[in-house]
């Protein structure tokens, strides 16, 4: 073979066509064959899904006022791929000062080989702003901010029981912030981004986003401004009696809108890691009570509404000690022949005994089941029991005694105030409701709660007669006659239970006084109720839901009222509620 | 004079300017490529500041109005009331004026409040 000119050239040739023709093989294989593992490869190098948090929503009051807000904090991230490995104890050190961390906890987060890392959680936005600008100035690297934010009460223990709060990732734990967690949380957003080697974005290669959608306004029911007349008394109650417990409810009958609850002991929102397990429990639902002769509204209903009795049938009330299955059953005073009415009035245990008895077993069962009692009443608060009915079969002998009267049956605070808005609006019971609506940040509502009547308990004759029977209790003939106020008709009933020993048995000189009633009594604007769980008096005798919890809703029903703006009855001259809670306190002393 | 002309390269002067034009349209052209690309980055960059701006007063508003809330809120409005800050005046019986519906007059000299019924009608 000749190698000349021609030869070389064509040996050249194909050698380079050789070459190019392997050089687009390997680029063939690599862009097609191998693409997408090396573009994940790549991408796991610089993309990064950044996460955009969406704002919780906001708790409102029925007034408009917020309860619960959102404070912009941010979250400090490190990327370690991007730090500066000569600078680490120069960021240890820096990061460990500005952030209050340890820093050998921190030197192990940045020693790690992980491209997200957080480092600390809600730091305040000036703490951050100047951890930035510290960053900035030492040159250091692979060290993010993420927008977040924590919430904060404005009102701090104020409505606490109701309001709840979340835990750090924005969930909520307790109260409405759970209930309502669906509505409040929102839905966070995202974006994926690509860093250059100094850690910065570059804009221009972002990838698929997400906007994020705040969470919406939740609205409740509660008037602050009743919340807080609420408050102020069951403090003051609170420091009067110490009682264990205590609990105050305002409802709104017609509509089972609650405008006020209150709960002792209490919690601050924003100091919640310094409370303790009992300060946090909403009592209003989730304690069970022996309610005491408070029940006894549930027993005259039931009577009066299967007609087995009228308001003005007597009965023999056995001069206050009667026996029944072997076991004797007491009134506080002697009584002999009463009316339905003044059972109630003076609330004879004998007397209510025998309506239950009139009614018999099955039937007054039933209406204590149709009452909402022995059932969860649906309100928006988490955890709430549904108390202990049991049925006849269960009963003992006297258990047709001992029911009438609020004994050997447990109920919640809130199933109590519902019996009585039941009495208050006719007959209808009605679901309490916590939360009114919810709309978003524009205002557009998104989904309204309307009042849901469950089913009508008793007719409107019998409420009326109940309703007028009521009024008895609060008049000087009555056992709550410190709980009436100048101007107002009340119908009420008073309870004084013993207490139950969770050891079995009652606790000896232990009661839970209640008074639950409602105003103006002809057509009733609130309902309401005050729980005291062993209260302490300087006297036993005065131990009774007369005269402490009577007082107490007479107080709240008189300012009530005068925020309400409800016209006084012109034709009412009594007393007014102060002088007789002055009369009441007095004769204590 | 003739042969010289011959062994001269002869230069098409057409071809070359419509090389000349298409190799400087295309540099124009990656140029512009590059211009364009780094006006993006550049925008980019100024999409970012101003994100981060735009975050920040969000932050500030946010901040205000949680400071907002806070200094109006009930709690803080009672706090500064014990303190004497605030001064809240009672509001007398006597003061309210109550708009009561019309009743008719017992007796036929007695004061009572009027309405024109025909407003609204």
């Amino acid at each position: 073979m000749r190698w000349n000119g021609r030869t070389r050239c064509a040996l050249v040739c194909v050698g380079f066509v050789a070459l190019f023709s392997a050089f687009s093989f390997r680029l063939v294989y690599l862009q097609l064959v191998k693409h997408d593992e090396y573009a994940g490869l790549a991408a796991e190098k610089h993309v990064y899904k950044q996460p955009i948090y969406a704002e919780r929503g906001l708790i409102i009051d029925a007034t408009g006022e917020v309860l619960a807000h959102n404070v912009p904090v941010e979250t400090v991230v490190a990327d370690t791929s991007h730090l500066n490995k000569e600078k680490g104890a120069e960021a240890v050190a820096l990061l460990s000062r500005e952030l209050n961390l340890e820093a050998d906890e921190l030197a192990e987060k940045l020693g790690s080989d992980r491209h997200y890392v957080v480092l600390k959680r809600q730091v305040p936005q000036s703490a951050a702003d100047a951890l930035r600008a510290k960053l900035r100035l030492q040159n250091l690297r692979g060290i993010y901010f993420e927008h977040d934010s924590t919430r904060i009460y404005p009102n701090g223990s104020m409505l606490c029981h109701v309001i709840g709060f979340t835990d750090f990732d924005h969930k909520g734990i307790q109260g409405v912030e759970a209930s309502m967690d669906e509505y409040l949380r929102g839905q966070d957003g995202y974006r994926y981004i690509e860093h250059n080697r100094a850690g910065q974005e570059i804009v221009l290669y972002r990838g698929q986003e997400r906007a994020p959608r705040d969470g919406y306004q939740v609205h409740l029911t509660v008037d602050l401004n009743l919340q807080n007349i609420v408050e102020n008394e069951i403090d003051a109650a609170v420091r009067e009696f110490n009682p264990q417990k205590a609990t105050i409810i305002l409802m709104r009958p017609q509509t089972g809108e609650i405008l006020a609850m209150a709960n002792r002991p209490d919690f601050d929102l924003n100091q919640r890691n310094t409370a303790r397990p009992e300060q946090m429990k909403n009592r209003a639902i989730i304690d069970m009570m022996e309610p005491g002769s408070t029940f006894k509204i549930v027993t005259a209903a039931a009577a009066l509404n299967e007609k087995k009795v009228r308001p003005d049938t007597t009965i023999f009330c056995e001069n206050g000690r009667w026996n029944f299955g072997g076991r004797p059953l007491h009134d506080h005073k002697s009584y002999g022949e009463l009316s339905v009415q003044d059972i109630l009035v003076k609330s004879s245990n004998i007397g209510a005994a025998k309506l239950a008895l009139s009614v018999g077993d099955q039937k007054f069962y039933e209406y204590i089941r149709r009452f909402g009692f022995g059932e969860r009443t649906g309100v928006e608060l988490p955890g709430e029991i549904s108390g202990v009915i049991r049925p006849p079969q269960s009963w003992s002998k006297i258990s047709i005694t001992r029911i009438p009267m609020g004994h050997e049956v447990g109920v919640t605070p809130l199933q109590m105030t519902v019996a009585m808005a039941t009495i208050a609006n006719g007959g209808k019971l009605i679901t309490p409701r916590i939360v009114k609506s919810v709309t978003a940040a524009d205002g557009k509502t998104i989904t309204e709660f309307t009042p849901q009547q469950v089913r009508q308990v008793i007719s409107p004759q019998t409420s009326q007669q109940l309703s007028n029977a009521l009024r008895g209790v609060v008049s000087d003939r009555g056992t709550a006659a410190a709980a009436a106020v100048a101007g107002f008709t009340i119908a009420g009933k008073t309870g004084t239970a013993q207490k139950v020993d969770p050891h079995g048995g009652y606790e000896h000189g232990k009661y839970v006084v209640s008074f639950t009633g409602f105003l103006p009594a002809e057509h009733p604007e609130f309902v309401g109720l005050v729980v005291l769980d062993d209260a302490k008096t300087s006297k036993p005798e005065q131990n009774y839901g007369g005269q402490i919890a009577g007082p107490i809703f007479a107080r709240i029903a008189e300012k009530a009222a005068r925020y309400l703006d409800l016209e006084p009855h012109p034709e009412l001259t009594k007393p007014t509620a102060a002088s007789r809670v002055a009369s009441t306190i007095a004769s204590r002393r | 004079m003739s042969t010289r002309r011959k062994n001269v390269n002869q230069v098409d002067a057409a071809s070359l300017a419509r090389w000349i034009v298409i190799t400087g349209f295309l540099a124009l052209a990656g140029l512009c490529y590059v211009y364009l690309t780094l006006q993006l980055h550049r925008l980019g960059d100024r999409k970012k500041i101003l994100e981060t701006e735009l975050a920040n007063i969000r932050t500030e508003n946010d901040l205000a109005s949680v400071q907002v809330t806070a200094l109006t809120s009930r709690s803080a409005l009672q706090r500064r009331l014990k303190e004497g800050y605030l001064k809240m005046v009672p509001i007398t019986e006597q003061s309210i004026v109550r708009l009561a519906p019309i009743r008719p007059a017992t007796d036929e000299d007695a004061i009572r409040p009027v309405a024109n019924d025909r407003i609204g009608k």
